[in-house]
């Protein structure tokens, strides 16, 4: 029975490594249940949409996306086809908001994003999920991300990721961890990246609508 | 003077039609008959090749100790049991072993991977040997690390993506907060290699504080009994030995039974081929029964008869096996073109393997069942009764 199991996995391992080559990598929520209900306890459910650059738009939307980023969507891992999980939460039919997440390099490895945000497009709450870092604990502690509550893309645009720099209500956002500058910066510059694909994918196809 | 062969080629052009059918035939037959046979060892060898490829064939380790990341990462990390490095030496000099790489699992806990926390896991390998056990690997970027103590990485494809990393870029190993530089990263496996860090053995012993291993590699010499080292390996005292030789065995054996198979399609084909052959050359004998009776009254003997009649026969097969041949080797990557749109999980390389000795084997073949074959026609043909052929209708 042993070798007969071993043999089967074995040939489901030969059949694996003849796979084609899979897409670029997505950033979902660990555990959908439990942190939708965390961010918006007045849920009763939510709805998972997949979407990519690739497949709602083309080359120039990516580029939009850049200038409004004010950065590059550089390396190997920000590409064109990278999926991006939208969980659309609902309470009974009603739908009251969405969380999204972004994977974004770090200094020490990836780092992954997540934002709930209502309706309107203003966080509700700012969560980084997984950071590789010693000072990972400060800048994963819920103080740090309640300096994002209420803010929306429009504060966000005043943030320029290259620099590091922003004005009005960006200003005020404190680093709790000055040793880990660059993973802080990468976080917000994440945090504007999600916000921008949200605006792309949801809010302007919202608006859009008659 | 005319010899025996011009007289059977002149006897084939007269019908000209048949001939070429005939010729078809053959040649179909041949390409059909070399292709399989091409088919059947290309996909063997392939097939061989992408099971070495698998790297080690057999594991050792402490009796115990989970031997796969996954059932470490299920474990959290714990359960690891360590074996003593000289170990290897004991095992390398074992008559049935080619290769040997130490290798040690460690797992770090790292509090900020999630809510519910998680574990990172390290594979500690030398880059002397254990590139060897894996000759599959292919980088993405970079290559391996520059010495045995290098504070430096390797990543699988799937741990590079997940941690965004790229050749240059640091990682931190949690808990133990050393740093350590990304010098290469691998292209996609399929295998739990994906989404493993690749550290020099001795950095990991370094950074866990142990000079102990935890599994040893071994690939077994290409015709040695790995039963029999199997058996040795597991009077060594506290440990356990994992093998994918069965799963070889069992793979090589499925092989074996694919292999019956298609040689009876290929000996189907050369039949039907065979029967045409004998088709044409009886219905040409019959046909040429008055001229057969006039040569005997000439003086030509049965024997003479005979082998004429078989130089026809000769001449078909070895023209239309020839062209098979040529075919065969014409449309040989089309072939395997086609055969891999049919299995698309067949192994990687040449499917459809057709050298000269297969060539020469498959003209061999189709020329001496040509020749049985034409035993009868031709006997047919030297039994001929000069009057009685002479005196019949035309």
């Amino acid at each position: 029975m042993r070798n007969k199991i071993c043999f089967f996995a074995s040939l489901l391992l030969i059949l694996v490594m003849a796979a084609p080559a899979l897409a670029a990598v997505g950033c979902d929520l660990n555990d959908p249940d439990r942190d939708v209900a965390r961010f918006f306890p007045e849920s009763s459910g939510y709805k998972t949409t997949y979407v990519s650059i690739d497949k709602r738009g083309d080359e120039t939307m990516l580029r939009r996306m850049e200038k409004r980023l004010g950065d590059r969507f550089h390396g190997i891992y920000e590409t064109i086809d990278v999926p991006y999980t939208i969980y659309e939460i609902q309470s009974g039919k009603r739908k009251i908001g969405y969380i999204h997440g972004v994977n974004q390099k770090g200094q020490f490895g990836g780092i992954q994003v997540f934002v709930a945000l209502d309706l309107s497009g203003r966080i509700k709450s700012f969560y980084i999920q997984k950071m590789t870092s010693q000072w990972a604990k400060k800048l994963r502690d819920p103080k740090f991300g309640r300096q994002f509550a209420g803010l929306s893309l429009k504060d966000f645009e005043a943030y320029d990721p290259a620099t590091g720099k922003g004005s009005g209500r960006m200003a005020e956002i404190r680093n709790p961890a000055p040793e880990a500058e660059e993973d802080f910066r990468a976080a917000l510059r994440a945090l504007k990246k999600n916000l921008i694909l949200m605006d792309e994918f949801v809010y302007a196809a919202e608006k859009g609508k008659p | 003077m005319i010899n025996r062969f011009q007289i059977a080629y002149r006897n084939l052009l007269r019908k000209k039609a048949r001939t070429l059918l005939t010729l078809v035939g053959i040649m179909l037959s041949s390409w059909v008959l070399v292709s399989l046979l091409g088919f059947n060892r290309g996909y063997e060898h392939a097939l061989n090749r992408d099971i070495d490829n698998m790297g080690y064939q057999l594991m050792v380790m402490a009796k115990g100790c989970p031997y796969e990341a996954a059932t470490m990462m299920l474990q959290g990390g714990t359960g690891l049991r360590y074996i003593e490095q000289s170990m290897v030496d004991d095992i390398v000099s074992r008559p049935e072993v080619d290769k040997v790489t130490p290798i040690l699992m460690q797992a770090f806990f790292d509090p900020d991977k999630g809510d519910g926390c998680g574990i990172a896991g390290y594979f500690g390998v030398e880059a002397a040997t254990f590139p060897a056990m894996k000759p599959f690997f292919r980088f993405r970027q970079g290559g391996w690390f520059r010495d045995e103590t290098a504070a430096e990485a390797v990543m699988g494809f799937e741990a590079a993506e997940l941690e965004q990393r790229e050749v240059g870029d640091m990682i931190l190993v949690p808990e133990k907060n050393v740093q350590l530089k990304v010098v290469g990263i691998l292209e996609r496996t399929g295998t739990q290699d994906d989404g493993t860090i690749f550290v020099p053995l001795k950095t990991l012993q370094k950074i866990s504080a142990t000079d102990k291993i935890t599994t040893i590699g071994i690939k077994v010499k290409k015709d040695a009994d790995s039963a029999k080292l199997e058996t040795a390996l597991y009077k060594l005292p506290d440990v356990q030995v994992v093998s994918f030789t069965q799963v070889k065995q069992t793979i090589m054996k499925l092989v074996a039974t694919a292999r019956v198979m298609v040689l009876s399609i290929a000996i189907i084909a050369l039949l039907i081929a065979m029967v045409g052959v004998v088709n044409t050359i009886l219905m040409s004998v019959l046909e040429r029964l008055q001229e057969i009776g006039i040569l005997k009254t000439m003086g030509a003997m049965p024997r003479d008869i005979f082998i004429l009649v078989w130089t026809e026969t000769l001449i078909l097969c070895s023209s239309g096996g020839i062209a098979g041949i040529g075919m065969a080797f014409v449309f040989a990557r089309l072939s395997d073109i086609l055969v891999r749109r049919i299995l698309p999980y067949a192994p990687g390389g040449e499917l459809v393997a057709i050298d000269m000795k297969l060539a020469f084997l498959t003209l061999a073949v189709i020329v001496v069942v040509g020749l049985l074959s034409g035993i009868y026609p031709a006997w047919k043909a030297g039994r001929v009764r000069p009057l009685e052929s002479i005196r019949s209708e035309g």
